[in-house]
């Protein structure tokens, strides 16, 4: 039935420190298979993925790849073996190029001709991109989707017998996904293993072989392709039998408040973008949806105060008064009352060499001052008990690096940190890219509570199925606009993807799924 | 092929403003007297040029292999390279030229070895393993030689004569050049760069990232030992205390050659251009009568021109290529 198998996992366990990632973790992969791994936060699929890569040891275990044991990427570079790291891994000051071929050569030889590479990276990052990348452009200079492609071209490009992507896909929209889904195929169909680390269920219903799940760091099972259903998937990764369908129950039951609690007039999120209004009413979640870079981006972080728009005003209510007041600085931002949470947690989140409790207190210092500037920190501690139950934040000491967590709880540590400074408004940034489904839950549910109380909510998300059963409303966006507000029985896949793709309303969705399955 | 050259050098913006400096500081010692533009001047400007821009070259393929490497043990490595070769070499009747170049170049890549394995294998910050290198090399260098004395070999002597274009110390740098720019045309000056722009993901990548940082090392120290060659011919003699000021001086050279001390970027032509204006600055104030403070007046030039041209290059250079 199956081909021969390429990887081999027997009784592997790993530690750091306290925490044991992997206790006894089994694992077998075949030539032309998609195997995905799947687990909740923490459940162990990214330290699986680097004792593959050669880049962790396991303390103990067996793990056979190709027939060898591999103890370093340069290892796994021989056996042929690559992998699509969660990090955008990438020189900034090196040309793409350079970028697309490191660690292919010997330390003074090159292994290949140039201008073969040249071609065959051209065609590939043609084919990945959707259009040409000139190859002698400084990788700084690109924007972030690019960047991801590059990493993803750099493990094509060497023509692996395995590839692991560990939640590779989750800074790509929908279309780009698409596009690696067919690159995916393709190297299936040339007898590669390629296994996927996705916290994506629905990717990897459409994508997926066979999948090992995982839960607290032990292998519960293996699902053949017909078994891989939404259900099932879930039954096996949180030991319960919760259905998807209830995950979805953290829509509004009350109508929103009355009157705007933040506008804004004539906004522009680039030069040339056509300029258009914002409304966010009070005790309402709103969601903003996009292909990438259709200006969602650039009008969360206007609206936040992270960025300057175009052109335009934004105004918010002032809680005291009630007059409307402008908002064009980060700071003014915080004084009315706004919070930003980004999904960029390595850039734009943590302080990774600060502690657990510093990292969700930090917002509230200054509020919390004694004589002299000290800081009172016994006063922040009921704040942080309170934050860290209501977000079931999965901690040891509060003392802890923030790194020592996994993903999702550091994320929660940061919508702790926003929720901490009490604000009007949360303004969200994909917050849930790379989150499991547990975490994503308990965002939606104390989201819907804030809301409940009075707060707004602002929600970028680059997955569709987000908004769905949560979302108040969805603004779409298009060539750098508010293109359409979707609201009611609309906030459902097909409308808002017909949004995000600009066609008019009555227009059915010429948009096959299919195709990549 | 030239062409593509020539398009990646024009991308480089970190050479627009040493080389624009450059061009300034030429124009503005050519008003002050024809001095330096003679077969004379130039072959003393070479032959005081020399070991500041060899030292300089030297820490540039270590500053590149990132992690905040600056080397500062580079100066008193070159002072000590510069008095066992008069103590122990020449004082015990050894003057043979294979003999001292080969001790130059050697102890200078051994030493950097050991330096590199240290940060490598021992993990402890670069900057820590050369401060610690810098302080005792300091220490040992006046133990070798209490003060300055000794005579360079005799045939070294002609070296530091100052009379012909052509020197010896023109062609220590020549060898400098070429050693570079063979490493270049390698993978090796590729790999360099990646594991100097984000070690992590050279090392993910399958860049062997330890050999990388320890033939940066002993290539930067194969440079001081041709230093500290060109140095005693400069000197003719031992001196324990001098070199210790070149450290300074190369991470300045580097800095104005336009290298990123993060790691990743810079290169010979940025730092030989960075080493040559420092020189024409201080050329270019010794024309001017300062007495007895000019010495004082240099130094503060050299870091006022330092912040200057990381200013343009912030506000001018960076600005424009974001726009």
């Amino acid at each position: 039935m199956h081909n021969e198998s390429t990887i081999r996992m027997v009784d592997v366990a790993k530690s750091f420190g306290e925490t044991k990632a992997l206790r006894k973790c089994d694992f077998e992969a075949y030539a032309g298979e998609v195997h995905a791994i799947v687990g909740e936060n923490g459940s162990g699929k990214s330290t699986m993925a680097k004792i593959m890569s050669g880049v962790l040891h396991p303390d103990a275990g067996k793990v056979t790849i190709l027939g060898e044991q591999i103890t370093s990427p340069v290892d796994a570079k021989r056996v042929g073996l690559a992998t699509i790291f969660q990090e955008v891994l990438v020189a900034e000051e090196a040309s793409v190029f350079d970028n697309l071929f490191v660690g292919r050569d010997g330390i003074f030889c090159s292994e290949g001709n140039t201008d073969d590479r040249w071609r065959e990276a051209e065609t590939i990052l043609a084919r990945l991109v959707g259009k040409p990348v000139d190859l002698n452009e400084v990788v700084g200079r690109l924007p972030l989707s690019i960047k991801q492609w590059i990493v993803i071209a750099r493990a094509i490009l060497r023509r692996p017998k395995v590839l692991i992507l560990d939640e590779s896909s989750a800074a790509l929209d929908l279309d780009s996904t698409i596009r690696l889904h067919e690159e995916i195929d393709r190297m299936r169909a040339s007898g590669a293993t390629i296994l996927i680390v996705t916290h994506r269920i629905a990717e990897l219903v459409r994508i997926a072989d066979r999948a090992t799940i995982l839960r607290d760091g032990v292998t519960v099972g293996v699902l053949e392709k017909h078994d891989i259903t939404e259900a099932n998937l879930l039954a096996m990764m949180t030991h319960s039998d919760r259905r998807a369908s209830e995950a979805k129950d953290y829509a509004s039951k009350g109508g929103a408040g009355a009157g705007a609690i933040l506008t804004a007039r004539n906004l522009a999120t680039h030069r040339t973008a056509a300029v258009f209004d914002f409304d966010l009413p009070q005790g309402a979640i709103v969601g903003v949806a996009g292909l990438d870079g259709q200006g969602q981006d650039a009008f969360v972080r206007a609206v936040a105060g992270i960025a300057q728009p175009f052109g335009g005003d934004v105004q918010v209510r002032c809680a005291d008064t009630g007059k409307m007041t402008s908002v064009g600085t980060l700071d003014e931002a915080a004084r009315a009352g706004i919070s930003y949470v980004s999904g960029d947690r390595k850039r734009e989140g943590i302080f990774p060499q600060q502690s657990i409790f510093e990292n969700l207190a930090i917002g509230v210092y200054r509020k919390n001052m004694g004589p002299l500037g000290v800081i009172r920190k016994p006063s922040l501690k009921p704040m942080f008990k309170r934050e860290v139950d209501r977000l079931r934040i999965k901690i040891g000491s509060p003392s802890n690096k923030i790194t020592s967590l996994s993903g999702g709880n550091q994320q929660k540590v940061l919508i702790g940190r926003a929720f901490a400074n009490d604000p009007q408004v949360i303004v969200l940034n994909d917050p849930a890219r790379g989150v499991d489904l547990g975490t994503k839950r308990d965002l939606y549910r104390e989201l819907r509570i804030f809301a409940d109380k009075g707060g707004s909510v602002i929600y970028l998300s680059s997955e569709i199925e987000e908004f769905i059963g949560f979302a108040d409303r969805v603004d779409v966006f298009f060539a750098g606009r508010l293109f359409r507000s979707l609201s009611g029985g609309d906030i459902a896949e097909e409308p808002i993807l017909a949004a995000m793709f600009g066609q008019s309303r009555n227009t059915s969705v010429e948009f096959d799924l299919e195709r990549t399955a | 092929m030239s062409s593509n050259a020539i398009r990646q050098l024009a991308r480089d913006r970190s050479l627009f403003v040493p080389a624009g400096l450059f061009i300034v500081l030429l124009a503005a010692v050519a008003t002050r007297g024809h001095g330096l533009f003679t077969m004379n001047g130039i072959a003393g400007a070479i032959l005081v040029a020399t070991p500041l821009i060899l030292t300089a070259l030297a820490i540039t393929p270590i500053v590149m292999a990132g992690r905040g490497a600056v080397d500062l043990s580079v100066g008193p490595l070159m002072g000590f390279i510069n008095v066992t070769l008069i103590t122990w070499l020449v004082g015990n009747g050894v003057t043979n030229p294979v003999a001292v170049i080969g001790w130059a170049i050697g102890l200078g890549a051994a030493f950097q070895l050991i330096q590199a394995l240290v940060i490598i294998y021992v993990r402890v910050a670069p900057i820590i393993v050369t401060l610690s290198g810098f302080l005792v090399l300091s220490g040992i260098n006046l133990m070798v030689m209490s003060r300055p004395g000794g005579v360079a070999p005799d045939w070294m002597l002609s070296w530091g004569a100052g009379t012909s274009v052509f020197s010896p110390v023109l062609f220590l740098l020549l060898v400098a050049y070429v050693v570079w720019a063979g490493l270049r045309r390698t993978m090796f000056y590729r790999n360099l760069r990646m594991t100097g722009s984000d070690e992590r993901m050279a090392y993910t990548s399958g860049v062997p990232v330890d050999t990388v940082r320890i033939i940066a090392h002993v290539v930067g120290g194969a440079f001081t030992g041709l230093a500290a060659l060109s140095y005693t011919s400069l000197i003719s003699s031992g001196d324990p205390t001098q070199g210790s000021t070149y450290t300074l001086q190369a991470v300045t050279a580097l800095v104005l050659g336009g290298a990123s001390l993060s790691g990743g970027r810079g290169g010979a032509l940025g730092s030989t251009l960075g080493a040559i204006n420092m020189f024409l600055i201080s050329y270019l104030l010794s024309t001017f009568n300062f007495g007895t403070v000019s010495g004082f007046v240099t130094q503060m030039a050299f870091g006022l021109i330092l912040v200057g041209s990381l200013l343009v290059n912030v506000f001018v250079i960076c600005r424009r290529a974001a726009a």
